[in-house]
Protein backbone atom coordinates (compact mmCIF):
# COMPACT_ATOMS: atom_id res chain seq x y z
CA UNK A 1 0.00 0.00 0.00
CA UNK A 2 1.33 3.55 -0.80
CA UNK A 3 1.44 5.80 1.81
CA UNK A 4 -0.65 9.37 1.52
CA UNK A 5 2.01 12.22 1.47
CA UNK A 6 1.61 13.93 4.57
CA UNK A 7 1.51 16.96 1.79
CA UNK A 8 -1.59 15.94 -0.12
CA UNK A 9 -4.75 16.74 1.51
CA UNK A 10 -7.12 17.42 -1.29
CA UNK A 11 -10.21 15.18 -0.72
CA UNK A 12 -9.30 14.15 2.34
CA UNK A 13 -12.35 14.14 5.45
CA UNK A 14 -11.98 17.01 7.77
CA UNK A 15 -14.29 17.35 11.46
CA UNK A 16 -14.73 20.36 12.44
CA UNK A 17 -15.59 20.35 16.77
CA UNK A 18 -15.81 23.83 17.04
CA UNK A 19 -18.10 26.09 19.13
CA UNK A 20 -17.37 29.82 17.45
CA UNK A 21 -19.47 30.45 14.44
CA UNK A 22 -16.43 33.41 12.92
CA UNK A 23 -13.87 30.76 14.04
CA UNK A 24 -15.84 28.29 12.38
CA UNK A 25 -16.12 30.29 9.01
CA UNK A 26 -12.19 30.26 8.86
CA UNK A 27 -11.16 27.19 9.46
CA UNK A 28 -14.43 26.10 7.00
CA UNK A 29 -13.14 29.04 3.89
CA UNK A 30 -9.18 27.02 4.20
CA UNK A 31 -10.19 23.61 4.48
CA UNK A 32 -12.39 24.42 1.27
CA UNK A 33 -9.71 26.18 -0.84
CA UNK A 34 -7.65 23.32 -0.40
CA UNK A 35 -9.98 20.74 -1.76
CA UNK A 36 -11.49 19.22 1.50
CA UNK A 37 -14.50 17.37 2.30
CA UNK A 38 -16.12 18.99 5.84
CA UNK A 39 -18.03 17.79 8.45
CA UNK A 40 -19.54 19.62 11.64
CA UNK A 41 -19.96 18.39 15.11
CA UNK A 42 -21.17 19.67 18.12
CA UNK A 43 -18.69 19.59 20.87
CA UNK A 44 -20.90 19.04 23.33
CA UNK A 45 -21.94 15.53 21.93
CA UNK A 46 -19.84 11.95 21.97
CA UNK A 47 -17.80 10.76 18.76
CA UNK A 48 -19.24 10.17 16.07
CA UNK A 49 -19.14 6.78 14.42
CA UNK A 50 -18.09 7.98 10.50
CA UNK A 51 -14.36 8.44 9.92
CA UNK A 52 -12.78 11.47 9.70
CA UNK A 53 -9.05 11.79 8.16
CA UNK A 54 -8.69 14.85 10.60
CA UNK A 55 -10.37 16.33 13.67
CA UNK A 56 -9.93 20.35 13.86
CA UNK A 57 -11.04 20.48 17.59
CA UNK A 58 -11.39 23.73 19.57
CA UNK A 59 -10.08 22.70 22.94
CA UNK A 60 -11.90 25.34 25.00
CA UNK A 61 -14.75 24.05 23.85
CA UNK A 62 -15.04 20.81 25.60
CA UNK A 63 -14.81 20.96 29.41
CA UNK A 64 -11.61 19.82 31.15
CA UNK A 65 -13.74 17.59 33.59
CA UNK A 66 -15.61 14.75 31.31
CA UNK A 67 -15.06 12.10 29.93
CA UNK A 68 -15.49 13.16 25.87
CA UNK A 69 -11.62 13.85 25.80
CA UNK A 70 -10.79 10.09 25.94
CA UNK A 71 -13.66 9.28 23.47
CA UNK A 72 -11.76 11.27 20.77
CA UNK A 73 -8.07 10.18 22.04
CA UNK A 74 -8.99 6.79 20.12
CA UNK A 75 -10.18 8.14 16.72
CA UNK A 76 -8.44 10.28 13.71
CA UNK A 77 -5.47 12.80 14.26
CA UNK A 78 -6.66 15.78 16.16
CA UNK A 79 -5.48 19.32 15.61
CA UNK A 80 -6.03 21.27 18.93
CA UNK A 81 -7.19 24.91 18.64
CA UNK A 82 -5.87 26.84 21.95
CA UNK A 83 -7.03 30.16 23.80
CA UNK A 84 -6.48 28.95 26.75
CA UNK A 85 -3.25 28.31 27.62
CA UNK A 86 -3.43 27.66 31.66
CA UNK A 87 -1.86 24.66 32.85
CA UNK A 88 -5.15 22.46 33.71
CA UNK A 89 -6.04 23.01 30.25
CA UNK A 90 -2.88 22.07 28.96
CA UNK A 91 -2.77 18.92 30.93
CA UNK A 92 -5.88 18.30 29.34
CA UNK A 93 -4.68 18.63 26.32
CA UNK A 94 -1.53 16.18 26.38
CA UNK A 95 -4.43 13.42 27.53
CA UNK A 96 -5.39 14.15 24.07
CA UNK A 97 -2.04 13.56 22.26
CA UNK A 98 -3.42 16.19 19.68
CA UNK A 99 -0.86 15.75 16.51
CA UNK A 100 -0.55 19.29 15.81
CA UNK A 101 -2.09 22.84 17.46
CA UNK A 102 -3.33 26.37 15.97
CA UNK A 103 -3.28 28.93 18.77
CA UNK A 104 -6.14 31.54 18.53
CA UNK A 105 -7.11 34.25 17.38
CA UNK A 106 -7.07 32.58 13.95
CA UNK A 107 -6.11 33.49 10.78
CA UNK A 108 -6.02 32.12 6.86
CA UNK A 109 -2.14 31.45 7.59
CA UNK A 110 -1.00 28.08 9.45
CA UNK A 111 -3.76 25.59 9.08
CA UNK A 112 -2.06 23.83 6.08
CA UNK A 113 1.02 23.57 7.96
CA UNK A 114 -1.40 22.28 10.91
CA UNK A 115 -3.00 19.82 8.52
CA UNK A 116 0.27 18.37 7.26
CA UNK A 117 1.70 18.36 10.34
CA UNK A 118 -1.29 16.30 12.01
CA UNK A 119 -1.15 13.71 8.68
CA UNK A 120 2.73 13.17 8.98
CA UNK A 121 3.08 12.52 13.08
CA UNK A 122 -0.43 10.57 12.50
CA UNK A 123 1.31 8.14 9.66
CA UNK A 124 4.80 8.25 12.01
CA UNK A 125 2.64 7.16 14.68
CA UNK A 126 1.27 4.36 13.20
CA UNK A 127 4.46 3.39 11.65
CA UNK A 128 5.95 3.54 15.61
CA UNK A 129 3.18 1.30 16.75
CA UNK A 130 4.23 -1.20 14.09
CA UNK A 131 7.63 -1.19 15.21
CA UNK A 132 6.92 -1.43 18.69
CA UNK A 133 4.07 -4.51 18.05
CA UNK A 134 7.31 -6.09 16.27
CA UNK A 135 9.48 -5.66 18.92
CA UNK A 136 7.67 -6.76 21.46
CA UNK A 137 6.69 -9.75 19.60
CA UNK A 138 10.15 -10.66 19.49
CA UNK A 139 10.33 -10.07 22.89
CA UNK A 140 7.72 -12.20 23.87
CA UNK A 141 9.47 -15.18 21.34
CA UNK A 142 12.49 -14.98 22.64
CA UNK A 143 11.31 -17.72 25.43
CA UNK A 144 10.88 -19.77 22.37
CA UNK A 145 14.12 -19.21 20.84
CA UNK A 146 15.69 -20.41 24.12
CA UNK A 147 13.55 -23.50 24.31
CA UNK A 148 14.28 -24.37 20.69
CA UNK A 149 18.46 -23.82 21.37
CA UNK A 150 18.40 -25.87 24.17
CA UNK A 151 16.39 -28.68 22.22
CA UNK A 152 19.02 -28.35 19.43
CA UNK A 153 21.95 -28.38 22.06
CA UNK A 154 20.99 -31.59 23.83
CA UNK A 155 19.80 -33.43 20.28
CA UNK A 156 23.14 -32.91 18.61
CA UNK A 157 24.97 -32.21 21.43
CA UNK A 158 26.58 -28.42 20.57
CA UNK A 159 27.31 -25.53 22.67
CA UNK A 160 24.75 -22.89 22.81
CA UNK A 161 26.79 -20.66 20.54
CA UNK A 162 26.81 -23.44 18.10
CA UNK A 163 22.87 -24.43 18.38
CA UNK A 164 22.07 -20.85 17.96
CA UNK A 165 24.41 -20.40 14.63
CA UNK A 166 22.57 -23.75 13.12
CA UNK A 167 19.43 -22.02 13.90
CA UNK A 168 19.79 -19.24 12.48
CA UNK A 169 21.39 -20.43 9.30
CA UNK A 170 18.64 -22.61 8.93
CA UNK A 171 15.99 -19.96 9.39
CA UNK A 172 18.07 -17.62 6.61
CA UNK A 173 18.08 -20.37 4.38
CA UNK A 174 14.63 -21.05 4.59
CA UNK A 175 13.76 -17.72 4.45
CA UNK A 176 11.73 -17.30 7.64
CA UNK A 177 12.42 -15.93 11.08
CA UNK A 178 14.79 -17.33 13.97
CA UNK A 179 11.01 -17.09 15.98
CA UNK A 180 9.25 -19.00 13.80
CA UNK A 181 11.72 -22.03 13.12
CA UNK A 182 12.08 -21.80 16.69
CA UNK A 183 8.16 -22.41 16.76
CA UNK A 184 8.76 -25.03 14.56
CA UNK A 185 11.42 -26.86 16.41
CA UNK A 186 9.57 -26.95 19.68
CA UNK A 187 6.22 -28.33 17.88
CA UNK A 188 8.15 -31.01 16.04
CA UNK A 189 10.23 -31.84 18.81
CA UNK A 190 13.77 -31.21 16.75
CA UNK A 191 14.65 -29.78 13.32
CA UNK A 192 11.50 -30.08 11.17
CA UNK A 193 12.03 -32.20 7.76
CA UNK A 194 13.61 -29.76 5.79
CA UNK A 195 11.24 -31.21 2.54
CA UNK A 196 8.37 -29.66 3.79
CA UNK A 197 9.89 -26.48 3.39
CA UNK A 198 9.30 -23.60 0.34
CA UNK A 199 12.71 -23.12 -0.28
CA UNK B 1 -25.00 41.75 39.10
CA UNK B 2 -20.83 42.42 38.31
CA UNK B 3 -21.36 43.77 35.08
CA UNK B 4 -23.87 46.78 36.84
CA UNK B 5 -21.43 47.06 39.76
CA UNK B 6 -18.13 47.43 37.03
CA UNK B 7 -20.22 49.91 34.74
CA UNK B 8 -21.75 51.75 38.11
CA UNK B 9 -17.45 52.24 39.16
CA UNK B 10 -16.52 53.32 35.50
CA UNK B 11 -19.18 56.01 35.34
CA UNK B 12 -18.21 57.38 38.87
CA UNK B 13 -14.20 57.96 37.88
CA UNK B 14 -15.25 58.83 34.58
CA UNK B 15 -17.14 61.87 35.96
CA UNK B 16 -14.55 62.36 38.55
CA UNK B 17 -12.13 62.74 35.71
CA UNK B 18 -14.29 65.07 33.54
CA UNK B 19 -14.82 67.45 36.72
CA UNK B 20 -11.64 67.24 38.18
CA UNK B 21 -9.04 70.10 37.24
CA UNK B 22 -5.94 67.73 37.00
CA UNK B 23 -6.83 66.78 33.70
CA UNK B 24 -7.65 69.30 30.96
CA UNK B 25 -9.49 66.80 28.89
CA UNK B 26 -12.40 65.02 29.15
CA UNK B 27 -14.28 61.37 28.65
CA UNK B 28 -16.97 60.46 26.36
CA UNK B 29 -18.15 56.93 27.41
CA UNK B 30 -19.37 54.96 24.96
CA UNK B 31 -21.70 51.62 26.40
CA UNK B 32 -22.10 48.61 25.07
CA UNK B 33 -23.56 45.40 26.84
CA UNK B 34 -23.50 42.43 25.76
CA UNK B 35 -24.84 40.80 28.27
CA UNK B 36 -22.59 38.26 29.23
CA UNK B 37 -23.35 36.59 25.58
CA UNK B 38 -19.65 35.20 24.73
CA UNK B 39 -20.11 35.78 20.91
CA UNK B 40 -21.59 39.31 21.28
CA UNK B 41 -18.21 40.67 22.65
CA UNK B 42 -16.77 40.43 19.52
CA UNK B 43 -19.23 42.59 17.59
CA UNK B 44 -19.55 44.86 20.59
CA UNK B 45 -16.19 45.96 20.42
CA UNK B 46 -15.81 46.13 17.11
CA UNK B 47 -18.64 47.99 16.74
CA UNK B 48 -17.04 50.42 19.80
CA UNK B 49 -13.59 50.67 16.87
CA UNK B 50 -15.09 51.12 13.69
CA UNK B 51 -17.90 53.34 15.07
CA UNK B 52 -17.24 55.57 17.68
CA UNK B 53 -13.38 54.92 16.64
CA UNK B 54 -12.70 54.79 20.40
CA UNK B 55 -8.64 53.80 21.18
CA UNK B 56 -9.30 52.35 24.78
CA UNK B 57 -12.11 49.81 26.46
CA UNK B 58 -12.70 49.52 29.63
CA UNK B 59 -14.44 46.22 30.59
CA UNK B 60 -15.25 42.06 30.38
CA UNK B 61 -15.31 40.35 33.38
CA UNK B 62 -15.20 36.74 32.20
CA UNK B 63 -12.07 35.07 30.56
CA UNK B 64 -14.43 33.76 27.82
CA UNK B 65 -15.42 37.47 26.63
CA UNK B 66 -12.02 38.89 27.80
CA UNK B 67 -10.45 36.24 24.51
CA UNK B 68 -12.99 37.36 21.91
CA UNK B 69 -11.83 41.09 22.60
CA UNK B 70 -8.23 40.64 22.34
CA UNK B 71 -8.08 39.61 18.63
CA UNK B 72 -9.73 42.99 17.68
CA UNK B 73 -7.68 45.17 20.05
CA UNK B 74 -4.75 43.37 19.01
CA UNK B 75 -5.50 43.56 14.88
CA UNK B 76 -6.03 47.38 15.34
CA UNK B 77 -3.97 48.39 18.01
CA UNK B 78 -6.04 49.50 20.61
CA UNK B 79 -6.01 48.73 24.58
CA UNK B 80 -8.36 47.03 26.32
CA UNK B 81 -7.89 47.93 30.48
CA UNK B 82 -9.10 44.60 32.31
CA UNK B 83 -10.57 44.62 35.76
CA UNK B 84 -10.98 41.26 36.81
CA UNK B 85 -9.38 39.20 38.42
CA UNK B 86 -8.66 36.08 36.19
CA UNK B 87 -6.50 32.95 36.37
CA UNK B 88 -3.43 33.86 34.38
CA UNK B 89 -1.30 32.75 31.77
CA UNK B 90 -1.74 35.87 29.31
CA UNK B 91 -0.03 38.69 28.54
CA UNK B 92 -1.03 40.98 25.62
CA UNK B 93 0.73 43.89 24.58
CA UNK B 94 -2.71 45.64 24.25
CA UNK B 95 -4.23 44.58 27.36
CA UNK B 96 -3.54 46.44 30.83
CA UNK B 97 -4.68 43.77 33.30
CA UNK B 98 -5.80 45.62 36.59
CA UNK B 99 -6.96 42.87 38.23
CA UNK B 100 -5.70 40.34 40.23
CA UNK B 101 -3.14 37.90 39.17
CA UNK B 102 -2.93 34.46 40.50
CA UNK B 103 0.10 35.35 42.56
CA UNK B 104 -1.89 38.22 44.62
CA UNK B 105 -5.38 36.40 44.49
CA UNK B 106 -5.30 31.98 45.05
CA UNK B 107 -1.68 31.50 45.96
CA UNK B 108 -1.69 34.17 49.69
CA UNK B 109 -4.93 32.59 50.79
CA UNK B 110 -3.54 29.10 50.37
CA UNK B 111 -0.63 30.09 52.06
CA UNK B 112 -2.62 30.83 54.86
CA UNK B 113 -4.45 28.19 54.93
CA UNK B 114 -1.92 25.35 55.07
CA UNK B 115 -0.36 28.07 57.75
CA UNK B 116 -2.90 28.40 60.09
CA UNK B 117 -6.21 26.41 58.67
CA UNK B 118 -5.51 22.99 57.48
CA UNK B 119 -2.83 21.42 55.42
CA UNK B 120 -6.05 18.86 54.38
CA UNK B 121 -9.00 20.77 51.98
CA UNK B 122 -12.10 20.18 50.11
CA UNK B 123 -12.84 21.89 46.98
CA UNK B 124 -16.30 22.83 45.46
CA UNK B 125 -16.01 25.33 42.98
CA UNK B 126 -17.55 26.15 39.22
CA UNK B 127 -17.14 24.13 36.19
CA UNK B 128 -15.70 26.17 33.96
CA UNK B 129 -11.38 27.60 33.31
CA UNK B 130 -10.90 30.06 36.51
CA UNK B 131 -12.24 27.47 38.85
CA UNK B 132 -10.37 24.45 36.90
CA UNK B 133 -7.25 26.77 37.25
CA UNK B 134 -7.24 27.99 41.10
CA UNK B 135 -7.69 24.30 42.10
CA UNK B 136 -4.65 23.09 39.66
CA UNK B 137 -2.27 25.58 41.84
CA UNK B 138 -4.49 25.06 45.28
CA UNK B 139 -3.70 21.34 44.15
CA UNK B 140 0.10 22.15 43.52
CA UNK B 141 0.77 24.03 46.48
CA UNK B 142 -1.23 22.00 48.69
CA UNK B 143 0.46 18.35 47.57
CA UNK B 144 4.02 20.04 47.35
CA UNK B 145 3.67 21.00 51.50
CA UNK B 146 2.42 17.25 52.14
CA UNK B 147 -1.48 18.04 52.47
CA UNK B 148 -4.40 16.54 50.37
CA UNK B 149 -7.20 17.52 48.30
CA UNK B 150 -10.06 15.68 49.80
CA UNK B 151 -12.68 16.44 47.11
CA UNK B 152 -12.76 18.40 44.14
CA UNK B 153 -16.78 19.20 43.59
CA UNK B 154 -18.06 20.93 40.11
CA UNK B 155 -21.39 22.31 39.67
CA UNK B 156 -22.08 23.89 35.97
CA UNK B 157 -22.29 27.47 36.20
CA UNK B 158 -25.41 28.35 36.93
CA UNK B 159 -26.79 25.15 38.94
CA UNK B 160 -28.33 25.36 42.41
CA UNK B 161 -28.94 21.69 43.27
CA UNK B 162 -26.33 21.94 46.10
CA UNK B 163 -27.78 19.73 48.67
CA UNK B 164 -25.99 16.63 47.99
CA UNK B 165 -22.30 18.38 48.11
CA UNK B 166 -23.81 20.40 51.10
CA UNK B 167 -24.65 16.40 52.57
CA UNK B 168 -21.36 14.89 51.59
CA UNK B 169 -19.62 17.91 53.44
CA UNK B 170 -21.72 17.07 56.63
CA UNK B 171 -20.92 13.73 56.64
CA UNK B 172 -17.20 14.16 56.07
CA UNK B 173 -16.33 17.08 57.98
CA UNK B 174 -13.53 18.12 56.14
CA UNK B 175 -11.56 20.78 57.89
CA UNK B 176 -11.99 23.52 55.51
CA UNK B 177 -13.59 24.04 52.35
CA UNK B 178 -12.45 25.70 49.62
CA UNK B 179 -15.05 27.66 48.08
CA UNK B 180 -15.20 28.90 44.16
CA UNK B 181 -18.45 29.11 42.92
CA UNK B 182 -19.47 32.05 41.10
CA UNK B 183 -22.55 33.87 40.98
CA UNK B 184 -26.22 32.24 42.77
CA UNK B 185 -24.47 28.65 42.78
CA UNK B 186 -21.88 30.08 45.36
CA UNK B 187 -24.67 32.12 47.22
CA UNK B 188 -26.89 29.29 47.09
CA UNK B 189 -24.02 26.78 48.57
CA UNK B 190 -22.75 29.19 51.11
CA UNK B 191 -27.04 29.60 52.67
CA UNK B 192 -27.42 26.02 52.42
CA UNK B 193 -23.79 25.07 54.00
CA UNK B 194 -24.43 27.76 57.11
CA UNK B 195 -27.94 25.94 57.35
CA UNK B 196 -26.58 22.10 57.49
CA UNK B 197 -23.31 23.19 59.61
CA UNK B 198 -26.05 25.42 62.52
CA UNK B 199 -27.85 21.72 62.32
CA UNK B 200 -24.62 19.18 63.23
CA UNK B 201 -23.29 21.95 65.20
CA UNK B 202 -20.18 22.07 63.21
CA UNK B 203 -18.22 24.58 62.12
CA UNK B 204 -16.04 23.77 59.20
CA UNK B 205 -13.19 26.74 57.92
CA UNK B 206 -14.61 28.39 54.24
CA UNK B 207 -12.18 29.81 52.17
CA UNK B 208 -12.78 31.94 49.29
CA UNK B 209 -10.83 34.34 46.65
CA UNK B 210 -13.49 35.91 44.82
CA UNK B 211 -16.58 37.01 48.01
CA UNK B 212 -17.15 40.91 47.79
CA UNK B 213 -19.05 42.99 50.23
CA UNK B 214 -22.47 43.38 47.53
CA UNK B 215 -22.23 39.53 47.36
CA UNK B 216 -22.22 38.74 51.10
CA UNK B 217 -25.58 41.01 51.17
CA UNK B 218 -27.02 38.37 48.59
CA UNK B 219 -26.51 35.51 50.78
CA UNK B 220 -27.49 37.26 53.65
CA UNK B 221 -26.44 38.92 57.15
CA UNK B 222 -26.42 35.46 58.94
CA UNK B 223 -24.61 32.67 56.31
CA UNK B 224 -22.11 34.69 54.89
CA UNK B 225 -20.08 35.74 58.24
CA UNK B 226 -16.75 33.37 58.97
CA UNK B 227 -15.08 33.35 55.17
CA UNK B 228 -11.61 33.48 55.07
CA UNK B 229 -11.42 35.57 51.62
CA UNK B 230 -8.39 36.55 49.34
CA UNK B 231 -8.96 40.31 47.42
CA UNK B 232 -6.35 43.29 46.64
CA UNK B 233 -9.75 45.59 47.54
CA UNK B 234 -12.24 45.46 50.56
CA UNK B 235 -14.45 48.45 51.23
CA UNK B 236 -12.40 48.39 55.27
CA UNK B 237 -9.43 49.32 54.10
CA UNK B 238 -8.16 52.06 56.09
CA UNK B 239 -6.61 54.55 53.89
CA UNK B 240 -7.10 58.42 53.55
CA UNK B 241 -8.02 57.61 49.60
CA UNK B 242 -10.43 55.04 50.26
CA UNK B 243 -12.60 56.49 52.85
CA UNK B 244 -13.29 59.27 50.64
CA UNK B 245 -13.86 56.41 47.88
CA UNK B 246 -16.66 55.07 50.11
CA UNK B 247 -18.16 58.19 51.17
CA UNK B 248 -18.35 59.04 47.54
CA UNK B 249 -19.70 55.45 46.23
CA UNK B 250 -22.36 56.12 49.11
CA UNK B 251 -23.10 59.55 48.61
CA UNK B 252 -23.62 58.28 44.75
CA UNK B 253 -25.37 55.13 45.30
CA UNK B 254 -27.26 54.72 48.48
CA UNK B 255 -25.52 54.79 52.32
CA UNK B 256 -27.04 51.05 52.30
CA UNK B 257 -24.39 50.03 49.18
CA UNK B 258 -20.82 49.07 49.38
CA UNK B 259 -18.30 48.40 46.56
CA UNK B 260 -16.67 45.76 45.18
CA UNK B 261 -13.31 44.51 44.41
CA UNK B 262 -14.43 44.16 40.95
CA UNK B 263 -15.99 47.96 40.57
CA UNK B 264 -13.09 48.83 42.34
CA UNK B 265 -10.89 47.39 39.77
CA UNK B 266 -12.69 49.53 37.32
CA UNK B 267 -12.38 52.63 38.79
CA UNK B 268 -9.23 52.32 39.18
CA UNK B 269 -8.54 51.23 34.97
CA UNK B 270 -10.48 54.82 34.16
CA UNK B 271 -7.77 56.17 36.67
CA UNK B 272 -5.02 54.87 35.12
CA UNK B 273 -6.18 55.37 31.55
CA UNK B 274 -6.71 59.25 32.51
CA UNK B 275 -3.18 59.61 34.60
CA UNK B 276 -1.08 57.82 31.59
CA UNK B 277 -3.10 60.05 29.00
CA UNK B 278 -2.40 63.12 30.61
CA UNK B 279 1.34 62.30 31.42
CA UNK B 280 1.60 61.33 27.52
CA UNK B 281 -0.15 64.16 26.20
CA UNK B 282 -2.29 61.73 23.68
CA UNK B 283 -4.44 59.03 23.58
CA UNK B 284 -2.34 57.11 21.05
CA UNK B 285 -1.91 53.29 22.26
CA UNK B 286 1.74 53.05 22.40
CA UNK B 287 2.23 56.76 24.29
CA UNK B 288 -0.35 55.78 26.66
CA UNK B 289 0.87 52.45 27.32
CA UNK B 290 4.43 53.64 27.82
CA UNK B 291 2.87 56.57 30.08
CA UNK B 292 1.22 53.51 31.73
CA UNK B 293 4.33 51.75 32.77
CA UNK B 294 5.24 52.56 35.99
CA UNK B 295 3.17 55.74 36.67
CA UNK B 296 2.49 54.90 40.32
CA UNK B 297 -1.29 55.87 40.95
CA UNK B 298 -2.36 56.12 44.78
CA UNK B 299 -5.84 54.26 44.65
CA UNK B 300 -8.22 53.72 47.20
CA UNK B 301 -6.97 50.07 47.14
CA UNK B 302 -3.57 51.38 48.00
CA UNK B 303 -0.41 52.20 45.26
CA UNK B 304 -1.10 50.37 41.91
CA UNK B 305 1.33 51.02 39.05
CA UNK B 306 1.55 48.82 35.75
CA UNK B 307 4.42 46.55 35.29
CA UNK B 308 5.68 46.68 31.62
CA UNK B 309 7.29 43.28 31.31
CA UNK B 310 3.99 41.92 31.29
CA UNK B 311 1.12 44.71 31.24
CA UNK B 312 -0.38 43.36 35.15
CA UNK B 313 -0.61 45.91 37.90
CA UNK B 314 1.70 46.01 41.25
CA UNK B 315 -1.17 45.67 43.60
CA UNK B 316 -1.39 44.53 47.67
CA UNK B 317 -3.00 41.19 48.31
CA UNK B 318 -5.21 41.25 51.30
CA UNK B 319 -6.86 38.52 53.43
CA UNK B 320 -9.63 39.47 55.53
CA UNK B 321 -12.92 37.17 57.50
CA UNK B 322 -16.53 38.46 56.57
CA UNK B 323 -18.11 39.33 60.06
CA UNK B 324 -21.67 40.52 61.07
CA UNK B 325 -23.22 43.59 58.80
CA UNK B 326 -21.72 42.28 55.16
CA UNK B 327 -18.23 43.55 55.43
CA UNK B 328 -14.55 42.31 56.28
CA UNK B 329 -12.50 42.19 58.64
CA UNK B 330 -9.03 42.38 57.31
CA UNK B 331 -5.97 40.20 59.35
CA UNK B 332 -3.52 40.45 56.85
CA UNK B 333 -1.97 42.38 53.80
CA UNK B 334 1.40 42.77 51.78
CA UNK B 335 4.00 44.80 53.06
CA UNK B 336 4.29 46.38 49.53
CA UNK B 337 2.59 46.42 46.37
CA UNK B 338 3.06 42.86 45.41
CA UNK B 339 5.31 42.71 41.55
CA UNK B 340 2.38 40.46 39.20
CA UNK B 341 3.20 36.76 37.95
CA UNK B 342 1.02 35.93 35.87
CA UNK B 343 2.50 32.51 34.54
CA UNK B 344 3.36 31.93 38.26
CA UNK B 345 7.10 31.56 37.30
CA UNK B 346 7.92 32.94 40.92
CA UNK B 347 6.21 30.70 42.58
CA UNK B 348 8.68 28.64 44.88
CA UNK B 349 6.89 25.17 46.28
CA UNK B 350 10.14 24.35 48.18
CA UNK B 351 9.03 27.56 50.51
CA UNK B 352 5.75 26.92 50.99
CA UNK B 353 6.57 25.07 54.27
CA UNK B 354 5.82 21.17 55.42
CA UNK B 355 2.48 19.71 56.34
CA UNK B 356 1.14 21.50 59.34
CA UNK B 357 1.19 20.13 62.91
CA UNK B 358 -1.48 18.79 64.52
CA UNK B 359 -0.53 20.89 67.81
CA UNK B 360 -1.62 23.99 68.16
CA UNK B 361 1.62 26.00 67.74
CA UNK B 362 0.22 27.26 64.21
CA UNK B 363 0.87 30.72 65.73
CA UNK B 364 4.75 30.03 66.10
CA UNK B 365 4.54 28.42 62.44
CA UNK B 366 3.42 32.20 61.04
CA UNK B 367 5.59 32.86 57.87
CA UNK B 368 7.79 35.98 58.33
CA UNK B 369 6.55 37.43 55.27
CA UNK B 370 3.10 37.93 56.62
CA UNK B 371 2.04 41.17 59.03
CA UNK B 372 -0.91 41.89 61.06
CA UNK B 373 -2.58 44.79 60.48
CA UNK B 374 -4.78 46.42 63.32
Amino acid sequence: MTRPSPFSVRGRRALMVMRDEREISIVRRQLSRLGMTIAEHDPAEAPPDENADVVVMDADSIPIKSDLATAWKAGAPIIALIGTETPSRLKWLLDLQPASFLVKPLQSAGLYTALVVAFDSAQRRIDETAHLERLEDRIRSRRVVFAAVLQIMRAHDLSESDAFRLIRQTAMRHRTTIEQLSAEIIAAGGMPNRTSWTA
Amino acid sequence: MMAGEMRKSALMAIDEVNRSDEFDFTFTPHLRDPGGVVAAYHTACDDLIREEQVDHIVGCYTSASRKQVIPIVERTERLLWHPARYEGFESSDNVIYVGAAPNHNVVPLVRHMLDQVSSDVFCIGSNYVWTWETNRVIREIVTSAGGRILAERLLELGETAVDHIVREIIDRKPPAVFNTLVGESSYVFVRALHEAMIRARLTIPMLSCSLCEPELKLIGPAASVGYITSSAYFESIERPENRAFVARWKAGHGADSSPSVDGLSTYVCVMLLARAIRRAGSTDVGAVRRAAANHRYDSPQGPVWVDPDNNHCFLTPRLARSVPGCQFKIFWEADAPVRPDPYLSNLDLTAVGTRLERSNDAMTKRSSHLRIVK
